[in-house]
């Protein structure tokens, strides 16, 4: 039988990775890969441990699933990889780590065609 | 200026003058308050915590002071050769006190010293990063 649902949610993620994404460099240890990813969320953190605060930029990429495990990364994300992207002449590095009470990452629809993948500001690479 | 500021300036002193496994220029904050990107270098903060008076005898009060130490550092792998490094100079730096004067406000002695967070698992896990918290007690009479 055919599932409208997931035909549905595919001819959406293409066109979210067709009209609504960029192109970031997504890296892990030496292996790194060109991806297309739309930004989810992107919200201003603050975690408060013993009354010492840390401030953090937290950003979500949407990566199409099939782009990172068939790409050199291989696998699903992990915690510490690390999204290169360009924004203007700087390059700003997030590293992906667990938001609040989540894991790192999630599948952002059922069918686990895209990934939502949970990031931090971690460096601003000036030219 | 306050006794307990005179502490902690002192504290932060002799932090900056000791010669520890590692460099760093210690800042004494009352609420050590960072973004994550500037966290990839090495952080040492000295917090005023607490004051108690407790008594001595009829003119004089044992006066305790407690000051926080922070260690911090954004980790990249977070596996034992980095952060071991890190655990050996939270060390370094309670040997630096332990049961020692101050050098620069010698009424003043550490009593105490604690470590009860030896390394904060919520930054650990939300921020993957190490921080330490070290509680000491100064006691002088006052």
């Amino acid at each position: 039988m055919t599932d409208l649902l997931r035909i549905g949610q595919n001819w959406l993620a293409g066109k979210l990775k067709t009209h609504a994404s960029q192109s970031v460099t997504y890296k892990r240890d030496s292996a790194e890969a060109e991806l297309q990813a739309t930004i989810g969320r992107s919200t201003y953190q603050q975690d408060d441990g013993e009354g010492i605060i840390t401030r953090s930029q937290v950003r979500d990429f949407l990566i199409d699933t099939s782009d990172l495990v068939s790409s050199s990364i291989g696998s699903l994300p992990r915690r510490g990889d690390r999204i290169h992207q360009s924004d203007g002449e700087n390059t700003i590095v997030y590293e992906v780590m667990s938001l609040g009470g989540e894991p790192p990452w999630r599948f952002s629809d059922p069918f686990r065609l895209k990934l939502r993948i949970h990031t931090k500001q971690i460096d601003t690479i000036s030219p | 200026m306050t006794t307990i500021l005179q502490i902690a300036d002192s504290v932060t002193a002799q932090l900056n003058a000791a010669t520890l496994s590692q460099t760093f220029e210690a800042e004494r904050l009352y609420v050590p308050n960072f973004d994550l990107e500037d966290m990839k270098e090495l952080r040492v903060s000295v917090v005023p915590r607490e004051v108690q008076f407790l008594p001595m005898d009829r003119s004089l009060s044992r006066y305790h002071g407690k000051i926080d130490i922070a260690v911090q550092k954004k980790f990249s792998d977070g596996d034992n050769v980095e952060i071991d490094p890190l655990v050996g100079l939270v060390e370094e730096i309670a040997d630096t006190f332990r049961l020692k004067r101050l050098d620069s406000l010698v009424a003043a002695r550490c009593i105490e010293v604690e470590n009860s967070v030896l390394y904060s698992t919520e930054h650990w896990e939300q921020l993957r990063q190490f921080t330490s918290l070290l509680t000491m007690t100064f006691e002088l009479a006052k």
